[in-house]
């Protein structure tokens, strides 16, 4: 995060929720603003500018349903995330419909989150070049070659899938969840040995060969890639 | 034949009553025709005996007695019609015998004597050879200065008893028409009477949890059948109001523990990523966070068989490939049978064409193909089959491993039901995949079973309401 501080809204009724969040976007280095009901919450966002909203959508007082609709009819453009523990399929229609960027389930990782809240800010720290690198390992998008140290690694598809998404997030962790997600699709949610597996291949021919590991498994919460011990 | 059945008891009431009837209908007859026949032929030959009497008495006025033989036999001949007259006196004279049939039908010689009992009328039977009989009309016939006279006519009684005879006879053939007439008609009265309770049994035994908002029909007869009808409609009215309780119970409790699930994960969270942590500490943390996963896992798993339950629409609904789909998948799973050196022989042929929501399909050929690798051991077998016929598209999912006991066979599409409760813990399955399955399978309007042999493997049978293929719109070549 260079640039300007980053503004943003968190509309969460759910205090416990709300501190955890604001806690995690702060120590990001964004500025958070919070407000525990969709009233102070709507009041706060038509006085002042932020770069994204993250709203939930069961509030007391105004519902986050009608805090969107109100900023949409303002003409704003803030992007804003919502955070439901409804996910019925009627629901975020009606929450597209109304105005919202993008969807978060409860219970969510806040990686996951905090992934979601850069791709709003379209300036997400993954790297978009063609040529990715952490430490000696390259991984071309292009043409779909890795290697580590000038040495090609032969990978299968998926693989490569995994691979890429991996190095893609570097430094961040990432959930097995998310992985499936977004590796796989939803469907194989409940498969996360799946992941499990998959690193294991792609260990053995991306780290076993070398010193130094790259994919490390952070215990509860996933993986991630980089050249230190992980975050 | 079932003795107890409600059909044979009331064929069987029917056919006795009917049965009943006619007997009593034939024994009355029996002893009508009897009475009537003894009855005019008594009429008859005391009337003849009368006519004989005059003869006697005009016979005794004009000359005297001798005479009377004679007439009767100039008048009557009783040896050509088969009668007996006798005309005796009191004090032991016979007046007249007749002579012996020519029938040879009786001897009336034989014939017992004459009982005086004053000057009235009687008429009696007499015993005859061999069992016959006879009836015997006598007419008293007293005259001033000559005494008292018996005129008898006897006629034997075999015309009445060939013809009761004949009746009984006619009885008994009847037996088995009337007999025949009783089943049958039973049969088919009662088959009528009980086609509509057959109906509605058949329309009951349609309705599932998964249709209980459908209701029998209820024919306006105001009868007793309309009144089982709506009996039985109020009844699937109650349970359908019980398992709506329960399927919204289910999902507003696990709707209502995504915050707090939010909450505790996301907290752990923030100290497993935390750097300042001791390697100890962070392995703790994240033990608890895979359990928060597991428990997060476990309610994302019964709210959604608690949606489709509810028979929440699908998010889409398309004609698709489940051939292909069956075969991507698979693919797309391969690793995780070949970290088991698992064969999986995958013989779907393409072109087996289903109508439905693509993902949760996809989600139901995972589960069983995860459950399948799960449960066979190293260096097993599995093989998935998809076929078309009969209507209805086929996916096996077999398996050579431990199988299933017989009496946890019935039970494995239960929620949390596990057939090895330790292992499957150990391997992370909240007892859910195939409860999902099955409501899945239900939504798109078929069905799942499993059969298994213990010691030699499981085979899970999905079968679902083939489709007409779409020409060329299948848009995603590996499914969703």
């Amino acid at each position: 995060m260079t640039g300007t501080l980053m503004r943003m809204l968190l509309v969460e009724d759910e205090r416990k929720v709300a501190d955890f969040v604001a806690r995690g976007l702060r120590e990001e280095r964004f500025a958070v603003d919070v407000a525990y009901d969709g009233e102070v919450g709507w009041e706060m966002a038509s006085k002042r500018q932020y770069d994204v909203i993250i709203l939930d959508i069961m509030l007391p007082g105004i519902s986050g349903t009608e805090v969107l609709r109100r900023l949409h009819q303002q003409g704003g453009t803030v992007p804003v995330l919502v955070l439901t523990a409804r996910d019925s399929l009627s629901d975020k229609a009606e929450n597209f419909e109304a105005g919202a960027d993008d969807y978060l389930t409860k219970p969510f990782a806040f990686a996951e989150l905090l992934m979601r809240v850069r791709a709003l800010l379209r300036r997400p720290p993954a790297n978009r070049a063609g040529l990715l690198r952490v430490a000696d390992l390259e991984v071309d998008r292009m043409t779909q070659q890795v290697r580590r140290g000038g040495k090609r690694i032969e990978l299968t598809p998926k693989e490569f899938g995994l691979l890429e998404y991996l190095v893609a997030h570097a430094g961040e962790v990432l959930s097995r969840t998310m992985i499936v997600e977004n590796v796989w699709d939803r469907s194989f949610v409940n498969l996360t040995n799946i992941v499990d597996v998959y690193v294991r291949h792609l260990r053995s021919k991306v780290d076993d060969p070398f010193p130094i590991k790259l994919i490390h498994t952070v215990r509860g919460a996933g993986y991630s890639v980089g050249e230190g011990k992980g975050p | 034949m079932n003795t107890r059945s409600l059909e044979f008891r009331l064929i069987g009431w029917y056919a006795g009553l009917l049965f009943g009837l006619f007997g009593i209908l034939g024994v009355s007859t029996y002893w009508v025709l009897r009475t009537s026949l003894a009855g005019s032929l008594k009429e008859n030959q005391l009337r003849r005996a009368r006519q004989i009497g005059q003869l006697l008495r005009e016979e005794i006025e004009r000359r005297d007695e001798g005479g009377v033989g004679a007439q009767v036999q100039a008048r009557y001949a009783p040896d050509l019609n088969d009668r007996f007259v006798r005309i005796a006196r009191q004090d032991g004279g016979l007046v007249y015998l007749s002579p012996g049939p020519r029938s040879q039908s009786f001897d009336p010689a034989a014939v017992p004597p004459p009982e005086w009992t004053g000057e009235e009328e009687r008429a009696r039977e007499v015993p005859l050879v061999g069992g016959r009989r006879m009836l015997l009309a006598g007419h008293p016939v007293k005259m001033p200065g000559s005494g008292l006279y018996l005129v008898e006519v006897g006629a034997p009684m075999d015309e009445v008893q060939a013809d009761l005879r004949h009746w009984l006879v006619f009885l008994l053939a009847m037996l088995p028409v009337v007999g025949g007439i009783a089943l049958g008609g039973g049969y088919v009265l009662v088959k009528r009477a009980l086609a509509p309770v057959d109906r509605i049994s058949r329309s009951a035994e349609r309705i599932s949890s998964h249709n209980l908002s459908e209701r029998l029909p209820v024919p306006h007869t105001g009868d007793e059948l309309e009144r089982l009808s709506v009996a039985l409609n109020h009844m699937i009215e109650r349970l359908d109001e019980a398992f709506q309780h329960s399927r919204r119970f289910v999902a507003d409790a696990s709707h209502e523990l995504r915050t707090p699930l939010t909450v505790v994960r996301g907290e752990l969270e923030s100290f497993v990523t935390d750097e300042g942590l001791s390697a100890e500490w962070r392995e703790r943390l994240g033990s608890a966070l895979e359990e928060v996963d597991r428990l997060a896992s476990i309610v994302e798993g019964l709210f959604a068989i608690s949606r489709l339950d509810a028979g929440e629409a699908a998010s889409e609904w398309v004609t698709f490939d489940l051939g292909r789909l069956v075969a991507s998948t698979a693919d797309q799973m391969a690793l995780l049978a070949e970290d088991k050196k698992i064969q999986v022989a995958c013989t779907g042929s393409k072109g087996v064409w289903v109508q439905g929501d693509r993902a949760r399909m996809k989600q139901v050929v995972v589960n069983l193909l995860d459950n399948a690798i799960k449960y066979t051991p190293e260096g097993g077998a599995v093989s998935l089959k998809v076929e078309a016929g009969n209507g209805k598209a086929i996916l096996e999912v077999a398996d050579n491993g431990p199988g299933i006991p017989a009496e946890a066979l019935t039970r494995v599409f239960e929620r949390f039901f596990r057939v090895d409760k330790a292992r499957s813990r150990q391997e992370g399955g909240a007892g859910l995949g195939l409860s999902i399955v099955k409501s899945i399978c239900a939504a798109h309007h078929g069905g799942v079973d499993v059969t298994s042999e213990p010691g030699r493997g499981s085979r899970f049978r999905v079968e679902l309401p083939s489709a007409r293929p779409n020409a060329g719109n299948d848009p995603d070549e590996n499914g969703p």
